[in-house]
């Protein structure tokens, strides 16, 4: 396989690196009842990573698979570089997919699996043979051509997917869950094998997975799914840092969660007080009125303790109910705020502030690491 | 989250809903269409092949157009006798004209075998009315014809052929259960000495559930042994279940025929064993039937048994052995009751068999160990009464059809598998 | 037994009991197929056993003979037509109801079996009143389309087990990878089921090779096929012949049954790829 050092030119005319892949207004339903997938906008750039991240069942899988063909949505259209492809079959679509369980033809050698999309596109013998073992060269298993599938590792079968969805050089690769069958350290490994050839081909991809580390590492954007929808479209750290609501903030990382009523909203922020009557002031994601109930979210590495809480902009007492160890850091258990299971995340180099298991403590946190969500 | 479900569902209610619904149907049914495209090749197949034939075969247990086409003029006289007493004169015009004509086209023996056939002595009475048709002359039709045979003047036979002048007739199907219709048209039983069918049924389903018996006898107790041996040893085994199963069934009763006989090697065994002193008669009794049903039909026991069986993990005996469960109890409350399906299913699967078979108590068996299907062979070969086969299989195909609805209700059709 | 040490003594004389039940029953099983080897090897012109002396006369007779020629020559011929047409009709039905779900598909794929559970004489007869209407018994024609009938369930039976283990997704990723429907068929979906094809196939062939009772019916003496010709035999007069004609048919099983556990085997090995 030709290496592409950089995206080649859109096609003439279509350049449009915004809307190389455009969901509009789509919705799926496969009993006419439920909604599967609902109102779904989406643009897809030429050259990004794009994550769909989401738990089972949310419509990300489901997403994919209207891309690739295999689903028809029951409403709106989806386009490819400005073409609508919703009536085009798969096999006219040009996109390479990379199966969950990798969907390797277990009667064909290695190179024919890899060597498969170029003879249903009838390229010439040699021609296929030599960008089958370039591609796999590619992905490090030159001189595995003549074995078949099933003599593979788990981690080498992979790589032959990956092989064969790329060897034909689609505009556009769609993994679903592709590492979900990988134990975890050769799914780290894959996943930045993934990426570097993401950087190096120039490729576009689409990739779904149910975890977020994996999303969070590899991804230019992710698109958080739940029940049918996209909840947030945003880089990693946006999604990680400024959730836009309770579910991203509850599904991304770990988070602590207070219920509270606002006392003032001020200009970006509000003033808010727990439920067992402490005053502390937040970040307002919604628009804020006095008198409404709201949940703070709160991340657990965000919060300092004793000597440390001071000049943080909050700073409230916590009494602590027990300490978990983790290696490299410390996870404190605290009742705080009317939560009796606020956790804090105390680095091992921050250990010698740590109180004892029943002692009341000073904890502290900005204002900005402070979210807080109209309730309901 | 549930007000968003909420929100989604109506969405598609209002305005979409019906639209939706239609599209999906619509390929649905694209996807139902080449499905049964590709069926239907074999089911064209099945169905002039072995549908209609067997639907065609089956009607003949109920035909009947014989009686109007060959004594077109009685049967419309007798229409509106009321059958008591005897029929009017016109009624023995017609039968004389019907006779006569009959005796043109040489068909009198055809309508004398199938009146005899519902009541004896009818071939005489017509044959020998024909033959003396001629001393008719120009005297009325009802004192010549009672003058050639006093029978014309009995109501009996009158009736017999008022009852069957239809075009359909249950005579046969009933006739296959022992049964007949009185001259009043009620149902009863046929006289003792002329019951013979439900004999014969009894006969069929006891040698069937014999032999099914007897395949539980041998082959539970196989395919448990089997189990328990290592499967390099079981795959070995294995094969001396499998040449059985794949050699042709008459190939296996002759081998049995050729066992059997006086001379054969079992009667020699035993006389060289000393166990018997005379050869035991094996062969054209129900014990070689019983014998060489059962060989040919364990196979079908063993393998779906053995498969059910190996499925049941090792661990689970161990688990009720280690909370103090004597090796009875173990068996009798863990294992059986998970053998059942298996055992079910290959029973019914050799009694569904052994109903239809022809072949084996053909060869081994004597006369009174044919089944049902021998008759059904019988009476279309050699004695000639297709309406008589045709009912039998009827019968038969009955009980076969409920049996095999039970059996894929048990088993599932989607779940068959061969070997 | 690799297991009898750790059992306790009353177990291991039930054991003991289980092992000798099963010898016999296998000894059953098999015996009477046995008995026939020596039989046709006999050099007496009836049956008895233990043979007096040894001649290879009858395997002659049966090789040489156009009373045994003839009906090898019809049996191969009806086989081989039966057995590709219920092969090919079988297989796409097979494919017909794995694709939809549809209501009427049970009693579909039970019409489909019942040629097997319908007694064999109900279906011989009915197809002999049929032909003889249509004024075609007596011919090669009739017994191909009896035989092929009653061959078919056991290739939809085969290949629709095998099209229900097979993993959808691979159609997917043929077509993904840019095969139209016809090259995915082609390369993907028949290479793999093919055992079961074949399997199919096998079972088919077999089927038409030992069937009797629809040949009695329907074929005159020029259609005679190998098992009618031995039924006839039983039935006149025994003679070694009929055991050197019955010991071809059990070789000519055993290759089968052969071929069937081969194919078994390695699509076995094939299966082994699917990751759980």
């Amino acid at each position: 396989m030709q290496q592409r050092e950089t995206p080649p030119p859109a096609q003439a005319g279509q350049a449009r690196p915004e809307g190389f892949v455009r969901f509009a207004d789509v919705q799926k339903t496969f009993d006419g009842e439920t909604l599967v997938v609902r109102d779904l906008d989406l643009d897809i750039r030429q050259g990004e990573f794009l994550t769909m991240l989401g738990p089972s069942g949310s419509g990300k899988t489901t997403t994919l698979m209207m891309l690739a063909g295999f689903e028809v949505p029951t409403r709106g259209d989806i386009s490819l570089q400005g073409k609508s492809i919703k009536d085009l079959p798969p096999h006219k679509r040009d996109i390479g997919v990379v199966f969950q369980n990798y969907a390797l033809f277990p009667h064909m050698t290695v190179e024919e699996n890899v060597g498969f999309p170029l003879l249903a596109r009838r390229r010439p013998k040699a021609e296929i043979a030599m960008r089958a073992a370039a591609a796999l060269e590619m992905v490090r298993l030159g001189g595995f051509g003549k074995r078949r599938p099933q003599e593979l590792s788990g981690g080498q079968q992979q790589r032959v997917a990956l092989a064969r969805a790329l060897v034909f050089e689609p505009k556009l690769v769609l993994m679903d869950e592709p590492l979900g069958a990988l134990d975890k350290q050769l799914r780290e490994h894959m996943q930045l094998e993934i990426k570097h050839l993401h950087a190096r081909l120039g490729i576009t991809i689409v990739y779904v997975t149910h975890d977020q580390d994996e999303a969070l590492t590899m991804s230019d954007r992710i698109a958080v799914f739940s029940n049918g929808r996209i909840q947030q479209l945003a880089t990693p750290r946006q999604l990680y840092e400024e959730p836009a609501n309770v579910f991203v903030a509850g599904f991304i990382g770990e988070n602590n969660q207070l219920a509270g009523t606002v006392v003032a909203a001020e200009a970006g922020g509000c003033r808010i007080r727990t439920s067992d009557g402490s005053e502390v002031g937040a970040t307002a994601v919604d628009p804020l009125a006095a008198g409404q109930g709201v949940l703070l979210s709160i991340r657990p590495e965000s919060v300092a303790v004793g000597l440390r809480a001071t000049g943080r902009q909050n700073r409230v007492s916590a009494r602590l109910l027990e300490l978990i160890y983790h290696g490299d850091h410390v996870r404190l258990r605290t009742a705080l705020g009317g939560s009796q299971d606020f956790m804090i995340k105390v680095p091992r180099s921050e250990i010698d502030g740590v109180p004892s298991v029943g002692e009341t403590v000073t904890v502290g946190w900005d204002r900005r690491d402070c979210r807080a969500f109209l309730a309901g | 989250m549930a007000e968003n479900d909420g929100a989604g569902r109506r969405s598609v209610d209002d305005g979409y809903g019906q639209d939706l619904k239609r599209e999906l149907r619509q390929a649905e049914r694209q996807e139902k269409r080449r499905a049964i495209g590709l069926l239907l090749p074999a089911l064209l197949l099945v169905a002039i092949t072995f549908l209609a034939p067997i639907g065609l075969y089956l009607y003949r247990a109920i035909d009947n157009a014989i009686m109007p086409e060959l004594m077109p003029q009685t049967t419309a006289a007798l229409a509106a006798w009321d059958g008591a007493g005897l029929p009017p004169d016109a009624a023995y015009d017609a039968l004389l004209a019907d006779l006569a004509a009959g005796k043109e086209t040489q068909a009198l023996g055809r309508l004398a075998r199938r009146l005899n056939y519902s009541r004896t002595g009818f071939r005489e009475l017509v044959l020998g009315t024909g033959r003396n048709l001629a001393a008719v002359e120009a005297r009325p039709a009802r004192e010549a014809l009672v003058e050639i045979d006093p029978r014309w003047g009995q109501n009996e036979w009158w009736a017999t052929i008022k009852q069957e002048s239809g075009a359909i007739t249950p005579f046969y199907l009933l006739a296959s259960l022992d049964l007949e219709r009185a001259p009043t048209g009620e149902i009863e039983r046929v006289a003792p000495e002329q019951a013979l069918y439900v004999l014969l049924f009894i006969r069929t389903f006891w040698i069937s559930a014999c032999v099914t018996a007897l395949c539980f006898l041998l082959g539970y107790p196989t395919a448990y042994a089997l189990s328990l041996l290592p499967a390099r040893i079981t795959n070995l085994l294995m094969i001396l279940v499998m040449i059985p199963f794949w050699t042709s069934i008459l190939v296996r009763t002759m081998a049995w025929a050729i066992m059997l006989q006086e001379s054969g090697p079992v009667n020699g065994a035993l006389l060289w064993a000393g166990i018997i002193a005379e050869p035991l008669p094996l062969m054209f009794n129900r014990a070689g039937v019983l014998i060489a049903m059962t060989h040919v039909l364990l196979p079908f026991f063993i393998l779906p048994l053995y498969s059910v069986m190996k499925a049941i993990p090792a661990a689970q005996t161990r688990a009720a052995s280690s909370l103090g469960a004597h090796p009875l109890l173990v068996f009798c409350k863990v294992y059986f009751p998970q053998t059942v399906p298996g055992v079910a299913a290959g029973a019914l699967l050799v009694f569904i068999l052994a109903l239809g078979y022809y072949i084996t108590p053909a060869i081994v068996g004597g006369q009174d160990d044919q089944m049902v299907s021998y008759f059904i062979a019988l009476f279309t070969n050699q004695t000639i009464n297709w309406g008589q086969a045709a009912a039998l299989g009827a019968w038969l195909l009955i009980a076969t059809f409920v049996l095999f609805a039970l059996y894929s209700r048990l088993v599932g059709l989607g779940k068959m598998r061969l070997a | 037994m690799s297991m009898s040490g750790a059992v306790l003594p009353s177990q291991r004389h039930f054991r003991r009991l289980l092992f000798l039940v099963l010898g016999l029953v296998l000894t059953f099983l098999i015996l009477p197929l046995f008995i026939i080897l020596p039989l046709s090897f006999t050099d007496s012109r009836i049956l008895t056993f233990p043979p007096t002396g040894w001649s290879d006369q009858w395997y002659v007779t049966f090789f040489t003979d156009d009373a045994w020629l003839v009906p090898l020559k019809n049996s191969l011929i009806v086989g081989g037509f039966t057995t590709v047409i219920a092969t090919v009709l079988g297989t796409l039905a097979a494919l017909g109801l794995v694709r939809a779900e549809f209501r009427g598909k049970a009693l579909i794929m039970a019409l489909l079996i019942s040629p097997m559970v319908v007694p064999i004489v109900i279906t011989a007869v009915g197809l002999f009143f049929f032909y003889a209407w249509l004024g075609v018994v007596g011919t090669y024609f009739s017994l191909i389309l009896g035989h092929t009938v009653l061959a078919m369930p056991f290739v939809v039976i085969t290949v629709s087990a095998a099209l229900q283990g097979f993993d959808r997704t691979l159609l997917r990723a043929g077509s993904s990878l840019g095969g139209r429907p016809f090259f995915v068929f082609f390369h993907v979906t028949l290479p793999l089921i093919l055992p079961a094809v074949v399997a199919g196939a096998i079972f088919a062939f077999a089927t038409s090779f030992d069937e009797v009772v629809v040949a009695l019916f329907l074929a005159t003496p020029e259609q005679r096929t190998l098992p009618r010709q031995i039924f006839a035999g039983i039935r006149e007069n025994i003679s070694p012949t009929i055991a050197a004609a019955a010991t071809v048919l059990i070789l000519v099983s055993i290759v089968m049954m052969g071929t069937m556990e081969y194919l078994r085997r390695r699509s076995e090995r094939l299966r082994g790829v699917r990751p759980s």
